[in-house]
């Protein structure tokens, strides 16, 4: 009798966070990513994002280390004359602090990175619009160790471009999206004098637009079309591959990006922890692997907008672009973070983040996908008082939870 | 030497173009290169060449497109057709093509053109160490900017004197999908369709699709007439006029009115009256429901965040 050996894949594809602040950095790593994305004070495309000061850096990264997770910084802008100054000095001191890679798409920044900062590993950035593999295997020469895909790669694309180079691929599998080719819109230079590709954009393709042709003698006539006259827009819904997860495994991508440096610990917590327990669920078992319809609502829980899966299996119609009146999303709103358990008791130590009281029907969930769901009975302060609310922002209150909680575990609720 | 490169959208106007005193026709087809007025056939293409090539002319082909996998195996062959017939030189922007003309041994001259991506010289002077024999700047570009490139590149850099400025390229089909939405789908996407901004209803972003995407360019087209002399102080030479939507002999006349402002240039007939007449003659050529203005060149390179 032969026994056919379960297959298990032990190359997992590293799922790759955003990390705004050191504290998205620990929560995303806590949660389960492999590795996290931020930015420095210079040469990034978040001017608005929490930055990193250098102190918070080595912070992050001495932190990253004890998880085994990577740091890479992105410094993604498409320079003009005198940006890149003090690049060398930023790039060396980022090698020395143990940042893992750099993220670039500006080919004079790449120079410097690579002459001035040896050893430093550089991704091209997905503002270069990598969309096919000899542009891989270009960059492959130049020394470069990955690519992060543009949005517009299908998968079948990427099965080619995994067969035709070695270089590392990464690829996007959730939240926000660019409308355009990434780096090829300047909508907010022309509109707002914003640049796009340093830091700047507006987000010009999610405003309303009017739509007409114009005719030398009659003017302008409206090409609007709907019975309520709906505006032009280029607004794109968010990107969630939470159901491909076999396809993004099984076509060889090395890294899965999460978008969204600006957004909250709810969000990155939240999605780092269904992409981890996807890939392990699916690694561990892959022939028998079944969907978890759990993981996508946990996903609809922060989500923005509505979800789909961009350029994979197709060009996005109109249905993957909204028009129409918002639908009220997200559903969900981050309440409270746990800092302290008492088993003895039941006693949860929880700061507030947002405001929450007795009656309240909450979520709690932690790393490693552990959920449960309760409802608020009692409430105290810090001084042991009994309270109805806890209204204040960031105040440490106490309550009874029916299950075992964590540091660092979160609390929801619906709205 | 100034140079003036221009595109043509037939055989016609190139013939015209050339008389005009264009020294460059920038040429193509859809499949390679973005944005043309005109997708030429192999034979055109080659017809083209002839014709350039008789006067003493050059022609630019537009290879510029964003390839994807599909397209690095077609553009193999196409890149072989361009080489046999002799084209002066390709506007490239995928690296992608770049690693298929040396692994290849295609031996045709490229100028990197990289639209909104190419902003500073050291990006200019990367591509030339790569054999790029020039580059085309962004339009996102302000005259001190483009003086200070000018100064510091090695290759020679093309800047936009005349015509429409591409502002967004996005892979969906943006208007199909509007028009599908409101439930229009039978409605022509020809290259008539304008966009306005919010509150701001006097603004008229042309945009159309093709098989690249689809394409919105700025509110107004540039007309740097009356800088000319500025740009060829600064050894900014090559000017390209851009007749995507400037058609025919009015593209022609156009090409012909800044001939003759080379020519002033050159005789040192370079006045501020000239200038004024120049301009005028520009506005009035220029088709009535487009607008002109003099784009980033006049921005103040702080002003932009």
């Amino acid at each position: 009798m032969t026994t056919i050996e379960k297959r298990v894949i032990t190359k997992k594809p590293e799922v790759l966070a955003p990390a705004g602040t050191l504290e998205k950095l620990k929560t995303a790593i806590r949660y389960g990513a492999d590795a996290v994305f931020i930015g420095g004070n210079a040469y990034g495309l978040r001017s608005r994002a929490g930055n990193f000061t250098y102190e918070q850096m080595e912070e992050g990264v001495e932190f990253a280390k004890h998880f085994n997770a990577k740091v890479y910084v992105a410094a993604n802008m498409v320079a003009h004359e005198g940006d890149a100054e003090g690049a060398g000095d930023f790039f060396r001191t980022l090698r020395d602090i143990g940042i893992d890679a750099v993220i670039v798409s500006d080919p004079a920044l790449i120079e410097i990175c690579a002459m001035e900062a040896e050893g430093l590993p550089i991704h091209l950035s997905t503002q270069a619009s990598a969309t096919n593999y000899e542009t891989l295997n270009f960059w492959k020469e130049e020394g470069l160790e990955r690519v992060v895909l543009a949005r517009e790669v299908s998968m079948d694309e990427i099965k080619e471009i995994r067969q035709k180079t070695d270089l590392e691929i990464e690829a996007f599998i959730h939240g926000a999206m660019c409308i355009s080719y990434s780096g090829r819109c300047t909508l907010s230079n022309h509109m707002a004098d914003r640049d796009a590709n340093r830091g700047g954009c507006t987000q010009s393709c999610r405003w309303k637009y009017g739509l007409f042709e114009i005719d030398e003698a009659a003017g302008r006539s409206s090409m609007l079309g709907g019975e309520e006259e709906e505006a032009f827009s280029m607004s794109a819904v968010d990107m969630a591959m939470i159901r491909s997860i076999p396809d993004l495994v099984e076509n060889g991508v090395d890294s899965l990006k999460i978008e969204g440096r600006m957004k909250s610990i709810h969000y990155v917590s939240t999605v780092a922890n269904v992409y981890r327990r996807a890939i392990d669920t699916y690694c561990a078992d892959p022939d028998n692997y079944v969907f978890n319809p759990e993981w996508e609502d946990e996903l609809w829980k922060v989500a923005q907008r509505e979800l789909s899966s961009g350029f994979y299996y197709g060009v996005p119609s109109e249905q993957e672009q909204l028009f129409g009146k918002p639908r009220k999303i997200p559903a969900y709103s981050f309440i409270g973070q746990v800092l302290d358990y008492d088993d003895e008791t039941k006693i949860a130590v929880i700061q507030q983040r947002n405001n929450f009281g007795i009656g309240d029907q909450i979520e709690f969930y932690g790393p490693n996908f552990s959920h449960f769901e309760q409802t608020i009975e009692e409430l105290w302060n810090e001084k042991d008082e009994s309270i109805d609310r806890a209204p204040n922002a960031m105040m440490t209150v106490k309550m009874r939870v029916s299950q075992p909680v964590k540091p660092f575990d979160m609390m929801r609720k619906q709205r | 030497m100034i140079e003036l490169i221009a595109t043509a959208e037939s055989i016609g106007q190139a013939r015209k173009l050339l008389e005009a005193g264009i020294n460059t026709l920038y040429i193509g087809e859809d499949e390679f290169g973005l944005r043309l007025p005109t997708s030429f056939s192999r034979e055109e293409q080659k017809e083209l060449v002839q014709l350039a090539h008789e006067k003493g002319n050059k022609i630019t082909v537009a290879v510029n497109a964003l390839m994807h996998n599909d397209r690095i195996a077609t553009v193999i062959p196409y890149l072989q057709f361009l080489k046999e017939i002799q084209v002066d030189a390709i506007t490239v922007g995928d690296p992608g093509v770049i690693h298929l003309l040396k692994q290849h041994a295609i031996d045709i001259p490229y100028i990197y053109d990289a639209q909104t991506m190419v902003t500073s010289a050291n990006q200019v002077n990367f591509w030339a160490k790569r054999g790029a024999t020039g580059a085309v700047l962004a339009r996102e570009l302000t005259r001190d900017e483009l003086e200070l490139i000018s100064g510091q590149t090695v290759v020679p850099i093309e800047v936009l004197v005349y015509g429409a400025t591409c502002i967004h390229q996005s892979k969906r089909p943006l208007v199909r999908n509007y028009f599908n939405y409101v439930g229009e789908s039978n409605v022509e996407n020809d290259r008539s369709l304008f966009l306005s901004e919010p509150k701001k209803e006097e603004t008229h972003y042309s945009i159309y699709e093709d098989r690249n995407g689809t394409h919105i360019f700025a509110t107004n087209d540039v007309n740097l007439a009356a800088h000319l002399e500025t740009l060829s102080q600064a050894g900014l030479t090559q000017w390209k006029l851009d007749g995507l939507f400037t058609k025919g002999d009015v593209f022609v006349e156009m090409a012909a009115l800044f001939n003759e402002a080379r020519v002033a240039i050159m005789e040192g007939n370079w006045s501020a009256e000239y200038t004024d007449h120049l301009n005028e003659r520009v506005q009035q050529l220029h088709p009535a429901e487009r607008a002109l203005d003099e784009g980033f060149f006049v921005k103040n390179p702080e002003d932009i965040q």
